[in-house]
């Protein structure tokens, strides 16, 4: 049973006397607490796969759905209505908004719902303690460190209890240290709360942490390694493998 | 592609963009043709024979000039900021700092030649709509036709010529200064470092609510309080503006985040969308502007409340003139009257005539007077009841009549209690029974002082013990001539004026039209300037919520990803923009208000309701430029994702 199903989805940007088709057909199940990486060469499709699967943006023909639910044809407020209830984010860049504090930001996804407001308080303190973002609480993002940025967008992604969280290259603004520090708790809040990612990334470090990693080129999924119960540095080997085979920038 | 394919692409896109500041460009043109035009037009010749017309409207035009000067030199340092980037591209791809200036210089230089040529074609045209509204307001009946005006037109060629140049010459002092590093820069470095309040700013916001509040509260006493001498005045109204004016840029400075955090706080961190937007921005952005907001507020609260007070001295002439004149026509001299009388009879019309004989006397009034420090006695005339109408008194009951608005507020004076009348040699002691604003005598009779009216032999005493220091050379009858005939007043009044009676003889009708071409001109000139004003003013803010709304462009994409719908945002953004507008247009609201209300009497009969259509209709007016910017936000929003 798949949490996201993607069938035979197409992306085609461009007009028709200049069509350029970045995603050719992809066929993607993923099952509820798995933590897939997204893999690829720039230019390959994986932030389209990405954006397209998040609803954020649409595919041109196929049909994805989540939890059973098929939102391609869905209207613009309905996307919204479904991004707002299953679907969680955590972006390069933060995306934090800067006149906001750290737990404004976090509670931000809360606010549309009707959650009472003790329990909202009791989530984020429950959240902001495991991602241990707890004491900057009342900070602005413009005071905190880029590692304490993204474990508070990472944060405003788990809070609402979404079916699945997105994240685009989470660690690419990140020093070594506050990456792994940061996909050390992204796979506890998947271990331990059974939180369905999908995670695009270039890096095969951060891709070690997943239990599965799909690699994309020319817009088709080219190979899919699953990590079983390999330990992660044989597992980082074989990503490295494989991204040699695939053309993509050797670390 | 040339140079000239690109001045041209520059040119188009800005057009879409900038349509507002084109719109306020021809619209101050125009308007400032228009003034200029007014101030030529052979037919304004009889307005300024009777109101030195065309001197006020040429330094009403000069003041015209700086509000439009600073507007349009504001609206270019918002432009040419949000070019940075585009002037940095040319930079880098290898056009020289001269050369750049080139293609602005000659952008700019269509754009506001185009604008003015427009402008002053609309202005031609409107000159004469606006002769007709000027002659209207005023009440001359002259028959008002188009005419162009070389020398206005030369005027205002040299004057936009000379902003050209202005700005120009700062276009290039920012070219000149900025690197394209720095260039690239000036659009992504946010106004405001985003920081927690500090406790200056806490302080710094209260003092500004209390300065306010100090300025309010003394303006109210301004005149009812203890009497003031002109010195003393002018340092309290100098203290009132300081106070104010400084209470309101620290009103923006720390107040408007102080009161928004104290609302944020007990949010607990759980904000609604609403909030987000609205809130978080309006406190940190509001801050950085503080200064322009408080430029635009005091000016909105100057507008406003001149505007009011000349339409409270317009709105009331009529029933000024009856407070001050009560009959319809009025002689001091018997001959003078009798010549008149003499001719309305040869007329057919209709009257009816008063006389009285005011009798000059010293009052005590302390025990009646609500806040008499001094004991002096109050100088009085005094009237029997037998000369006035529709009163009948006992001995030792007395009625202050005339006892208008500016006498209230200088002299005030309880309903009922014991006064003394005092003549040369006795003192008679009396009960006011009772004060009425309706008047009895012109001004010329009574020095503004209430006219005390009393029994008739207490009159009678009182004639017979006159301090022959008091009475007065000449004024001592009063005739009154009151047409029966409602229809036939202005018929009367032709006759007055034709007879070139001798003074003092006054007239209600000529009062009345007297303040009405005075109060009507200074009111069409302090309402073109506030309409210039409210449009500047407008387009100030707007362009600044066009910036704000472009730099908020990324928030709005993330919480578009998060799952916020248009609508969602959109509403936020009305929310917002009730703040971003409403607050200056309150607080100028307000501020003209206590302006207003501590010292009206002196221009008229009536305050609320000529006040509440002025700010109705300016609010009105302005609102449009809220209504617009939520326009452009929707645009905005729409594109984000």
């Amino acid at each position: 049973m798949w949490i996201l199903e993607a069938k035979k989805i197409h992306k085609v940007y461009g007009n028709k006397l200049n069509k350029q088709e970045v995603l050719k057909g992809i066929d993607l199940g993923v099952s509820k607490g798995e933590f897939v990486g997204i893999m690829g060469p720039s230019g390959s499709g994986k932030t389209t796969l990405l954006n397209v699967l998040s609803s954020i943006d649409r595919v041109s023909q196929g049909t994805i759905d989540i939890e059973g639910q098929e939102f391609t044809g869905m209207k613009e407020k309905q996307l919204a209505e479904f991004r707002k209830h299953h679907l969680g984010f955590i972006f390069q860049d933060y995306n934090l908004l800067d006149t906001l504090t750290v737990k404004e930001n976090v509670l931000l996804p809360l606010s549309i719902t009707s959650i009472p407001k003790h329990e909202a308080h009791l989530k984020f303190e429950q959240i902001a303690r495991e991602l241990g973002i707890y004491e900057l609480k009342d900070k602005y993002p413009s005071e905190i460190s880029g590692g304490q940025k993204q474990r508070t967008s990472a944060a405003r992604a788990f809070v609402h209890d979404p079916s699945i969280i997105f994240a685009d290259e989470p660690t690419g603004a990140l020093d070594s240290k506050s990456a792994s520090d940061l996909l050390g708790k992204l796979s506890d809040m998947n271990s331990k709360h059974q939180a369905t990612i999908i995670m695009v990334t270039h890096d095969p470090f951060a891709a070690s942490y997943c239990s599965r990693v799909i690699f994309i080129r020319d817009g088709q999924i080219y190979t899919q390694l699953n990590k079983g119960d390999e330990s992660r540095q044989s597992f980082f080997n074989d990503i490295i493998k494989t991204q040699g085979v695939l053309g993509g920038v050797q670390p | 592609m040339s140079l000239n394919y690109i001045i041209f692409r520059n040119l188009r896109k800005n057009l879409k963009n900038y349509y507002l500041y084109v719109f306020a460009l021809i619209f101050s043109v125009a308007l400032y043709f228009s003034f200029v035009t007014l101030q030529y037009d052979p037919s304004m010749d009889e307005v300024a024979e009777s109101t030195k017309g065309a001197a006020a409207i040429g330094a009403s035009s000069v003041l015209l000039i700086v509000i439009v000067g600073i507007f349009l030199l504001y609206a270019n340092t918002i432009f040419i900021k949000r070019r940075s980037k585009e002037i940095g591209l040319f930079q880098l791809i290898g056009l020289t700092k001269g050369r750049i200036f080139g293609i602005l210089s000659a952008e700019n230089c269509i754009l506001y030649f185009g604008s003015m040529v427009i402008g002053i074609l609309i202005g031609f045209l409107g000159s004469k709509l606006i002769l007709m509204i000027l002659f209207k307001i005023i009440g001359v009946d002259v028959i008002t036709k188009l005419y162009f005006s070389p020398m206005a037109l030369v005027q205002t060629l040299i004057v936009f010529a000379v902003m050209y140049l202005l700005i120009m010459l700062m276009n290039y002092t920012f070219i000149r200064a900025q690197s394209i590093l720095s260039l690239f820069r000036v659009s992504s470095t946010t106004e405001q470092q985003i920081k927690k309040l500090s406790v200056g700013q806490i302080l710094m916001g209260i003092l500004g609510i209390a300065l306010i509040g100090f300025g309010y509260a003394l303006s109210a006493r301004l005149f009812s309080g203890a009497a003031l001498d002109m010195q003393q005045l002018m340092y309290t109204m100098i203290l009132i503006l300081f106070s104010v004016i400084l209470g309101t840029y620290l009103f923006y400075k720390g107040s408007v985040s102080f009161l928004f955090n104290l609302i944020r706080k007990s949010k607990k961190g759980y904000l609604s969308i609403n909030e987000v937007l609205s809130l978080s921005s309006i406190m940190f952005r509001m801050k950085s502007n503080a200064l322009l907001l408080t430029i635009i507020t005091t000016v909105s609260a100057l507008a406003i409340g001149m505007l009011s007070l000349s339409y409270i001295s317009y709105y009331s002439a009529e029933a000024q003139a009856k407070e001050s004149l009560p009959e319809d026509f009025s002689f001091a001299q018997v001959d003078v009257k009798n010549r008149f009388v003499a001719e309305l009879d040869h007329k057919q019309i209709p009257y009816e005539e008063k006389h009285r004989q005011p009798l000059y006397i010293e009052i005590d009034a302390t025990k009646v007077m609500n806040d008499s420090q001094s004991e002096d006695r109050l100088f009085s005339s005094v009237l029997s009841d037998s000369m006035v109408d529709n009163i009948d008194l006992k001995p030792g009951e007395v009625v202050f009549m005339g006892y208008g608005n500016v006498i209230q507020q200088l002299i005030s004076i309880q309903e009922k209690g014991p006064i003394v009348l005092h003549g040369l040699k006795q003192a008679i002691d009396q009960q006011l029974i009772g004060t009425t604003k309706q008047g009895v005598l012109p001004v010329y009779y009574t020095q503004g002082t209430p006219v005390a009216v009393v029994d008739e032999s207490v009159y009678a005493k009182l004639a017979q013990d006159l301090d022959p220091k008091l009475q007065k050379e000449g004024a001592t009858d009063y005739y009154g001539v009151h047409i029966t005939d409602s229809g036939q007043e202005e018929n009367a009044y032709a006759v007055f004026a034709d007879l070139k009676l001798k003074a003092p003889s006054f007239s209600q009708i000529e009062f009345r039209n007297n303040q009405r071409t005075s109060m009507g001109l200074i009111m069409f000139i302090v309402g073109f300037l506030g309409l210039t004003f409210l449009i500047t003013s407008g387009c100030i803010l707007y362009f600044k919520q066009m910036n704000e709304s472009e730099e908020e462009k990324s928030n709005y994409t993330i919480l578009r990803k998060l799952g916020f719908t248009q609508g969602n945002l959109l509403r936020g953004i009305q929310f917002k923009q009730l703040f971003n507008f409403g607050i200056p247009l309150v607080v100028g609201l307000s501020h003209s208000y206590f302006a207003v209300k501590s010292g009206w009497f002196f221009f008229g009969t009536e305050l609320a309701t000529p006040t509440v259509i002025v700010m109705i209709v300016y609010t009105l007016l302005y609102s449009i430029f809220g209504l617009l910017s939520i326009w452009y936000y929707k645009r905005v929003i729409k594109e984000s994702l």
